[in-house]
């Protein structure tokens, strides 16, 4: 824990204040205080003085305050108000407004002067636009950046005359000012709402965001990622050092009340003390002496004279840093607010402390009695009543002393922190990689609440060890701050940040068909209610949950708060007690308001648990299909007896109350009476197919049946006649062959081109063309247009060779086909009645019906292609199909007597792999029953199955 | 009689977002805001949890069941930018294989019809529809079409594998040989048809009516008959009834369905192609039949939010 002594050296109360913001000017000299109805300028030099006011007439807080950095424009300063920047200038003593900037249709969340260019100032606003004005033309701003999402924060970056970073609830985006139609990167840097965020003075690639999930984060090259403990209710300045990221090195203890802004105060060359200047909700500013021993803490290395010159030379290397702490989540009413600063490459600054463990949760107990941490070279001494443990590890030269402290809430996802002690030698830089490896250890293990010490100690002696087999000079880093990356790691493991403008808003309720009679449906439950009124549709995007959490909060803040508590408005009150920001935020809110209305009923709402999940509800909607399953069970077909099928099929049909398919069954009947069987002979007169009860009946019926998609009745009804239509000579597929006349059908679905040579006989169209409507049109439509010859079917263009010389034949072809009751022009669509009826039947459980339908689909099942060996190649073992290895190119296996490679028919064992080829196998197996390698496998017997 | 034959309660941490049963509907399978993916035994009303699968990183956004033929799998999709596909192997479901080739939430996934083999298309808020190829050997072979909708693609429904409009010649006796199509929408507010052609996928067609971003496609399922037909569901309320009689599929024509007053998220067909379920940010779920006429109409009105399942058939409305 830091270390803590007051080191303020002034302390000066300004009662009536009442600011919400504060700056230092960047000659160290005037801090300025904004209160709501003048503007302070204290005289840091002399700061008991009372102080010079500005009169301001707003009845908007000042959000954000800031003074130029440039020495040459060093007497102006910004503040922001509402929708509008004010422009002043603090001249002698006196100070007045000389421009106004407006063009934000909302609050103003933020704004940064640029490092580079006195002229330019950046403003970011709930309004979802970053503005670049250029203080010389007041009117309108000189770039605009479109965001989506409203910003809370804009910082240019010191180092890059382009590059800012802007923060959106939890994510970071970094812009090029050049391209303001999109960010060049988005960082999803933390869970809950980022309130502070800083570049690094020195370094392009760096920065720092502090958050409301109590964590402060440098991005750099993602070495480093720091959770730190609770930070709330605390009214002290912490000091960091981003070389020691699990503690602290100082907290500036004095406050009586949240500290609302901090900044470093830049001194006049020749003085070593560094100081900040802290302003704070108990209306008083303070200024703190950081002396160089404190600097030196931050410093690990020699590197404090390097600072300490900079920020004599620069004058500007300090860098704020806001963090604004959450509303707890007890009392809505009070805004804590504090700030972060981070200093230099050495250190940083935090707002607020840890909470003090209270009360040891019983797991880390259980923990520490079962731990088996059996580990070599480590020593675990377990202290469960300060949750803490030490852990010291010796491998090789390397010592490594740790000190684990376990948060009260541990290991409901709140990971223990990690600290080196003395007599630890190992570098920094080792040290750095082994704190990050420990934290995303114990990170992932307490996100699912689960123990994390074993594993964290063994990932430590791992580490250590692996690092001995490098070899590598643990002393050969010796600079803390490692080179950057020119990329912005993106934290890919972080969610909950629903910045993300094109991820559409989620379903929560969804109604789906599942199986055959079945509909699935979900919705959110009745205890859930949208904040918005149903008359507003739901937004479509994700990133809108956000904004539209600002707009409903904006307004009514804004009348009742002070105005530094919009930097909150996307704090949902739901974030602050739920670890991960959800979906569900949208509509337990309204939730969470009606339970603050039952507070004041007496009412305790708050106590009962609030169901996310609704019910899964699953209907049984069978009624409303074509389809029956126990049509499905009883219907029959029978092929020998096709009268039989129809008279129990309109029976089941009747029993299952379907007159209409009983009626259709005793048609079916009718037709396939075998009176009306028709005659083989030619001139035997027309067939019954011809018959306007024949075909045209059947394609009415299935028309019929079409249109209502019962695929049931038509595919059986297709069964039944293709059974039917030659019950002497009815063949299943594989049977045709044997057919002594191939019938020419029409499918105009596809035409064949060398049909179109068989023959020149002049031969009468075996047109049903009784195209019918349900049909597909274009069908009937070719079939009318097209030559007879032109088109045929799949059947015949196989047999396309055959030429028919007798006319005698083609007559009876012809006749053959007008017999049948199916017009054989659409038997491929008659199969896809079937086979969708299969699969309807196959998911109803009834696989042998299915099969019984199958029979009758003309085209065939694809025929079983066996199974195939996989080869290992005897040389280069890689694995290879074929005599020849694609890997090294040479034959892949060798015959186990002959010693020669295999190309030909071989023989192997599948118990031991071994064989050869095929003549020799069985000479050798004619005597022997072991393998011919030696292998002692008994390939006789254990090849058969 | 349209009843409640199964209320699951998930146990779910947070929100649903989708819910699925499998082919023979006896497994039940929920996703969640709590990052995970719950399937559930609902045979004979009953409920029990088989497994509890936890690996995404991010609210799960959409489960799959895959046809048996394969096995027991499913797929799920987050925000997490990735797909997971797990498998029961001897009653116990593992990740079989994790796809991380999107560069943000995946929103969608959908398995193509078995006679394509072991097929997944996943659509993703990059703009880029992924397309993964089971090779057999635990190997997958991924194809993936970037830009397929610029800002993002929100859902992908696969075609049929009876294709009755196609003129590709096929000789009998033989497998058809299948053309792969399947539609996608997107935030462009476009519906697009993809099909592949010599192994690369190309865009086929793109279906504008819609004037807000397309939340879900759905292709219906093929009875045999020769007209294709999808329904489209936008964030504009507007649900579409897109029907292509044109044997080279070109010539699609849209119907107005319905204009909703809220978002219209997921369409769903029955198995045999004739009702659709519409569910959208209202909290309502209705059936749609068309009629012998062509028109559709509403049969059924399930209304969530006051938990009772009002439901009214044909013969129902009748009798009062």
């Amino acid at each position: 824990m830091a270390a803590r002594w007051s080191s303020e050296n002034v302390v000066v109360e300004f009662r009536d204040a009442q600011a919400t913001a504060m700056s230092v000017d960047c000659l160290g000299q005037y801090a300025v205080l904004s209160g709501r109805r003048f503007l302070y300028v204290v005289n840091l030099e002399t700061p008991s003085e009372a102080p010079r006011k500005i009169s301001r007439q707003s009845k908007w807080d000042v959000g954000t305050v800031q003074w130029n950095p440039h020495r040459t424009e060093a007497h102006l300063f910004a503040a922001s108000s509402n929708q509008r920047v004010d422009l002043y200038a603090w001249r002698n003593g006196f100070g007045e407004p000389h421009a106004s900037l407006q063009g934000h249709t909302r609050v103003i969340s933020d704004l940064d002067w640029s490092w580079f260019d006195p002229e330019l100032l950046v403003t970011s606003s709930v309004d979802t636009y970053i503005y670049i004005w250029d203080t010389r033309d007041a009117r309108k701003p000189t770039a605009a950046l479109s965001a989506v999402a409203g910003a809370s924060q804009v910082k240019w970056n010191k180092r890059n005359h382009y590059c800012l970073a802007s923060s959106h609830d939890g994510d970071v985006r970094i812009w090029d000012k050049r391209k303001p139609n999109t960010a060049v990167e988005y960082v999803a840097a933390h869970l809950s709402k980022i309130h502070g965020l800083d570049w690094h003075p020195d370094n392009e690639y760096i920065l720092a965001t502090s958050s409301q999930d109590n964590s402060v984060r440098p991005f750099s090259n993602g070495l480093v990622t720091v959770m730190v403990p609770q930070l709330r209710r605390e009214n002290s300045l912490l000091l960091w050092s981003t070389l020691e990221l699990n503690s602290p090195v100082h907290a500036f203890v004095g406050h009586d009340d949240v500290v609302l802004e901090f900044q470093w105060r830049p001194q006049k060359e020749g003085s070593k003390d560094c100081q900040l200047v802290t302003w704070s909700r108990d209306q008083s500013l303070r200024i703190w002496r950081v002396d160089p021993q404190l600097q030196k803490l931050c410093c690990a290395n020699d590197i404090v004279d390097e600072l300490m010159e900079g920020m004599n030379l620069t004058g500007d290397t300090e860098k704020t840093l806001r963090a604004q702490d959450a509303e707890p989540p007890l009392s809505p009413g009070l805004t804590e607010n504090s700030r972060d600063q981070f200093e230099g490459p050495g250190s940083g600054l935090t707002s607020g402390g840890r909470n003090d463990v209270s009360g040891l949760p019983q797991t880390l107990q259980q923990e520490f009695s079962l731990v088996n941490l059996q580990i070599r070279n480590v020593n675990v001494e377990m202290d469960a009543v300060n949750g803490s443990c030490f852990v010291s590890a010796d491998c090789g030269a390397n010592r490594v002393r740790l000190v684990v402290k376990f948060p009260a809430q541990y290991p409901n996802n709140a990971a223990p922190s990690f600290r080196f002690v003395p007599p630890t030698n190992i570098s920094s830089s080792m040290k750095t990689k082994i704190q990050k490896i420990l934290t995303d250890t114990s990170l992932q293990k307490v996100k699912r609440n689960q123990n994390c010490l074993e594993p964290c100690v063994r990932q430590l002696v791992s580490c250590l060890e692996s690092d001995m087999e490098d070899g590598s000079n643990p002393y050969g880093l010796t600079n803390p701050v490692t080179p950057a990356l020119p990329t912005f790691p993106r934290v890919t493991n972080t969610y909950g940040s629903y910045q993300d403008a094109n991820i559409p808003f989620p379903r929560t309720s969804g109604a789906r068909f599942c199986g055959t009679g079945s509909l699935v449906y979900f919705t959110r439950p009745m205890t859930m209610h949208r904040t918005v009124p149903t008359t507003e549709p739901t937004p479509r995007s994700l990133s809108a949950l956000s904004a539209y959490h600002s707009g409903v909060l904006t307004p009514m803040k804004m009348r009742t708060e002070s105005q530094s508590t919009l930097r909150l408005y996307s704090g949902s009150p739901t974030r602050t007690d739920k670890d991960q920001v959800s979906i569900s935020s949208f509509y337990y809110k309204e939730r969470k308001s009606r339970r603050w209305k039952g507070k004041r009923e007496g009412s305790d709402y708050s106590n009962r648990p609030i169901k996310l999940a609704g019910k899964v509800i699953i209907q049984e909607i069978s009624c409303l299909l074509p389809v029956h399953k126990a049509l499905g069970e009883t219907y029959v077909l029978n092929v020998n007896d096709i009268q039989d099928t129809c008279k129990k099929n309109g029976a089941a049909a009747l029993a299952v109350g379907r007159r209409d398919l009983a009626k259709v069954w005793a048609l079916a009947s009718a037709a396939t009476n075998l009176d009306l069987n028709p005659d083989p002979d030619p001139d035997a007169g027309t067939p019954w197919a011809k018959h306007p009860f024949g075909r045209q009946l059947l394609e009415t019926l299935l028309e019929h049946y079409s249109q209502m998609s019962d695929v049931q009745s038509l595919a059986m009804l297709c069964s039944v006649f293709r059974g039917h239509t030659s019950p002497q000579e009815y063949t299943l597929y594989g049977h045709q062959q044997a057919r002594p006349v191939i019938f020419t059908a029409h499918h105009s679905r596809y035409p064949s081109v060398t049909s179109c040579s068989l023959t020149s006989g002049s031969f009468s169209s075996t047109s049903d063309t009784a195209a019918t409507p349900w049909n597909m049109v274009s069908c009937a439509r070719e079939t009318e247009h097209a030559p007879p010859w032109g088109e045929s079917s799949p059947d015949d263009y196989r047999y396309a060779n055959q030429i028919y010389t007798d006319p005698r034949e083609r007559e009876k072809e012809q006749h053959d086909m007008n017999k049948r009751l199916l017009d054989p022009s659409n038997a491929f669509q008659f199969d896809d009645f079937k086979k969708c009826y299969g699969e309807i039947l196959h998911r109803w459980g009834l696989k042998e019906k299915r099969a019984e339908v199958l029979k009758f689909v003309s085209c065939p099942p694809e025929p079983h292609k066996g199974i195939e060996f996989g080869v290992y190649c005897c040389h280069c073992r890689s694995q290879a199909r074929g005599t020849q290895c694609a890997v090294c190119k040479r034959f892949t296996f060798q015959c186990a007597i002959c010693h020669v490679a295999v190309r030909g028919s071989s023989n192997f064992c599948l118990s031991c792999g071994h064989g050869g080829h095929t003549s020799h196998m069985m000479d050798w197996f004619r005597s022997q029953d072991v393998c011919p390698t030696g292998c002692g496998c008994h390939c006789l017997l254990q090849s058969t199955f | 009689m349209v009843s409640v034959i199964n209320t699951v309660d998930t146990s779910h941490e947070d929100m649903i977002h989708d819910a699925q049963m499998d082919y023979y509907g006896t497994r039940l399978a929920t996703c969640s805001s709590d990052r995970s993916v719950k399937i559930f035994d609902v045979k004979n009303g009953g409920q029990i949890l088989v497994a509890d699968l936890r690996g995404h990183e991010g609210p799960v956004w959409q489960v799959a069941w895959a046809h048996p033929m394969y096995g027991n799998l499913l797929a799920s999709c987050s925000y997490d930018r990735k797909v997971i596909i797990w498998k029961e192997e001897n009653g116990t479901w593992d990740k079989m294989y994790e796809y991380t080739g999107h560069d943000s939430s995946v929103n969608s996934v959908c398995w193509g019809p078995y006679d394509f083999g072991l097929i997944l298309a996943c659509g993703s808020s990059d703009g880029a529809i992924s397309v993964l190829t089971c090779s057999g050997d635990g190997h997958w072979d991924i194809k993936k079409i970037n830009n397929a909708h610029t800002i993002g693609c929100n859902a992908v429904s696969w075609a049929p594998a009876v294709v009755p409009g196609s003129l590709i010649e096929q000789p009998s006796g033989q497998k058809p040989n299948y053309i792969k199509r399947f539609v996608s929408g997107g935030c462009d507010n476009l519906v697009k048809l993809w099909k592949e052609e010599d192994g690369q996928w190309k865009e086929d067609q793109k279906l504008e009516a819609h004037s807000d971003w397309v939340r879900d496609v759905g292709w219906a399922p093929s009875i045999g008959l020769p007209t294709s037909t999808i329904a489209s569901c936008s964030q504009d309320g507007r649900v579409f009834i897109w029907t292509c009689d044109d044997p080279s599929g070109n010539a699609w024509t849209a119907k107005l369905l319905h204009k909703f007053n809220d978002v219209v998220w997921h369409v769903s067909w029955s198995i045999t192609g004739n009702i659709l379920a519409v569910s959208g940010g209202d909290n309502k779920v209705t059936l749609w039949k068309e009629s012998v006429d062509g028109q559709w109409a509403c049969i059924s009105d399930v209304n969530k939010g006051q938990g009772a399942a009002s439901s009214i058939t044909d013969n129902q409305q009748n009798e009062q």
